[in-house]
């Protein structure tokens, strides 16, 4: 771009002076566009080092979706054939994911290749992810062309475009833009790498839930101006910060992930510099970002930020905490902190804080929650005196309405106040299924409309609180990781086999889950144990990116159910209980956690 | 004059060092973040510093293809190309 070029970037207002907001009463998406195109607000994006790159109105996005979804057509896709997107921060992936709204095209949104030397891992990725959604398209940036070609040749997927070669063709055919009673994108959410699940989403889902954000979570106005650097291959991207915004005409500021990873800081500062009203992050978010702000704090103005919403992964107080203390200075209120709860199989929103509220954080008696289940209050001279005999939990809000969470035990009988059991939700924003995944669907849908979130949690006067996973996933950095997707890369090893391996979380005091992969070794030899730790930490570290304590244990010691599954819970157990023993090694750093 | 391979080697590997918690002895094949075992978020930090030190910006796709030093001093020698 030439500096004449960036001088004439504009970006949109927070407002169209005249304009009358409509806040998520639209039956389809493309309706929402449609209007939204009636004003000047819309989406900018700014680059790694915060200048401000591409500006994109809701009026051109529309143009351009419109024309894009023609060449979609001209390309040889019919509706409802399921188009893959390269999901980057960036007009590209907007306008396409819009074009294929009109075209009737189901877009599937997937991630970019993000970690070093994750070549392979990714490719494998997006192979699952096409099959999934039994893809007739692969779309993505230029620099991606090697990678999503890879991943199709292994596929059904036949075509591959660049969003260049795309354009590059003509017009053809007629929109024939979804309708309400039809589906509306399939988000992958949940699911190992090698086989994941397709959120199947309907445009009734996704109103409905944009709007509940809007009116009952948000309670958003004319004066709000949107932040965002989550990934729009998420639902609390895409759904929460390009959906959401779009459906209520709101102006929304985009920093990359990745950018954003690399200059935390940056974050507050374009939040700032833009007086923004409403952004989310995982807990792990707001802790980088007040690690790195340093003595900038008090250049910046973050009195407008009425809504800083927690999700994504479980809530952690001493961040919340930190937070406060380092851009209390800046202006930063301690109210807008909003802790939330939400899934792609309920297009994202589940629960809310009420506005304003001081965030609710309940003080459990660590010993009752174990022996019975139940989350006792602690008492008062243990909170002040013995941290080590409580456990904080951050109480996530209330459901919305036409909606309903309940908490019921293994027998499905409703559990009352302050009885762990297991998070059930249901109402018109859960998903009409995993695509062409019946079983995994009928696995947590049951036949009262209730629908298995798979967490573990407790009423608390009308709110819930989250407790933990029933399933064995592990929580690191906001992301959730599929232990099965570590074992898997390290039995890559030859010296290994199926059932080797065990992965899992541990949580340290704060709440914080490390890593650890537990490995069956058949050495003697210091030498050769050493080289199987070094090559394990290898692969599963290109595998998922995650530092990780890989410790070696005697073979047979691992425990499997007596459906013979590998048993990660029973593992971790073992393992913290000292059952399992780590193999002696000669480097001192392997000594286990615990 | 362009920057020589040796020079950008020296540089990076500066840089890496207060990430090299264990101290591994950094060569051409050391693969940056599985044999210094540092994690992604570290692994950006890194890539940031990188970026500032060379005023450059490397894309992610790149990024994905980068294993080890060798890899990098030539991400590095080609951006500043």
């Amino acid at each position: 771009m030439t500096q004449a070029e960036q001088k004439e970037l504009k970006k949109t207002p927070r407002w169209t002076s005249g304009m009358n907001q409509i806040a998520g009463e639209f039956s389809t998406l493309t309706d929402g566009l449609d209007y939204a195109a009636h004003g000047d607000t819309g989406l900018n994006f700014y680059a790694p080092r915060g200048a401000l790159e591409h500006v994109l109105p809701y009026r051109d996005l529309r143009e351009k979706a419109r024309s894009t979804g023609r060449k979609l057509l001209r390309a040889g896709l019919r509706g409802g054939e399921r188009v893959a997107i390269v999901a980057e921060t960036g007009p590209d992936f907007v306008i396409t994911f819009f074009a294929c709204q009109y075209a009737g095209l189901i877009p599937c949104p997937v991630p970019y290749a993000m970690n070093m030397g994750g070549h392979d891992a990714y490719v494998l990725r997006i192979e699952g992810m096409l099959n999934a959604a039994d893809a007739s398209a692969v779309i993505g940036p230029d620099l991606s062309k090697e990678a999503i070609s890879e991943a199709a040749a292994r596929t059904n997927t036949r075509m591959v475009l660049t969003h260049t070669s795309l354009q590059e063709l003509d017009e053809d055919g007629e929109l024939a833009p979804f309708n309400s009673d039809d589906v509306a994108y399939i988000q992958y959410s949940s699911g190992s790498t090698s086989a994941p699940k397709g959120v199947l989403i309907s445009q009734k889902a996704a109103t409905t839930n944009t709007r509940m954000i809007l009116q009952h979570g948000l309670k958003v106005t004319t004066d709000d101006r949107a932040f965002s650097w989550l990934p729009l291959y998420h639902d609390m991207g895409l759904v929460g910060f390009l959906l959401s915004p779009m459906m209520a005409q709101t102006t929304v500021d985009y920093l990359a992930t990745p950018a954003f990873a690399r200059r935390p800081a940056l974050w507050l500062k374009l939040m700032s510099d833009n007086r923004s009203t409403v952004c989310y992050a995982p807990s792990f978010g707001y802790d980088l970002a007040s690690r790195r702000v340093s003595a900038a704090a008090s250049d910046l103005d973050l009195s407008s930020w009425r809504i800083a919403g927690i999700g994504g992964d479980m809530v952690r107080p001493d961040v919340l905490h930190n937070f406060i203390e380092r851009l209390g200075v800046a202006g930063f209120k301690s109210t807008a902190f909003n802790p939330s709860y939400g899934m792609a199989e309920s297009t994202l929103a589940v629960t809310f804080a009420p506005l304003e509220d001081e965030i609710i954080i309940d003080v459990i008696d660590r010993a009752q929650m174990k022996e019975t289940g139940k989350a006792h209050a602690a008492s008062e001279i243990d909170k002040r005196n013995a941290p080590e005999k409580v456990r904080s939990f951050v109480a996530c809000g209330l459901s919305m309405p036409d909606h309903e969470i309940v908490v019921r035990d293994d027998a499905g009988t409703i559990l009352a106040d302050r009885e762990i059991g297991h998070v059930l939700i249901k109402g018109p924003s859960l998903m009409t299924g995993y695509y062409l995944n019946d079983n995994a669907t009928n696995e947590i849908m049951g036949d009262d409309g209730f629908m298995d979130t798979g967490d573990m949690g407790y009423m608390l006067n009308g709110q819930i609180v989250l407790t933990g996973r029933a399933k064995d996933l592990i929580l690191h950095n906001g992301r959730n990781i599929w232990p099965q997707d570590l074992e898997w890369a390290a039995e890559q090893l030859s010296d290994l086999k199926d059932g080797d391996v065990a992965a899992f979380g541990i949580e340290d005091e704060v709440g914080e889950e490390h890593v650890t992969v537990l490995v069956q070794c058949r050495f003697a030899d210091p030498a050769r144990r050493e080289h199987v730790r070094h090559e394990v930490s290898m692969l599963v570290h290109r595998a998922a990116g995650v530092e990780c304590n890989i410790v070696l244990v005697p073979t047979r010691s691992l425990p499997f159910t007596s459906s013979g599954k590998l048993s990660r819970a029973g593992a971790k157990e073992k393992f913290l209980s000292g059952e399992i023993a780590p193999l002696e090694m000669d480097t001192p750093h392997l000594v286990a956690v615990g | 004059m362009s920057t020589s391979d040796k020079e950008i080697f020296d540089k990076l590997s500066g840089l890496l060092q207060k990430f090299n918690t264990k101290n591994i002895e950094l060569t051409e094949t050391t693969d940056i973040s599985t044999d210094l075992n540092i994690d992604s978020v570290a692994v950006m930090d890194f890539i940031m510093e990188v970026e500032d030190a060379y005023d450059i910006d490397i894309p992610l796709n790149v990024l994905s293809d980068t294993r080890t030093m060798k890899d990098l001093v030539k991400v590095v020698q080609s951006e500043i190309g």
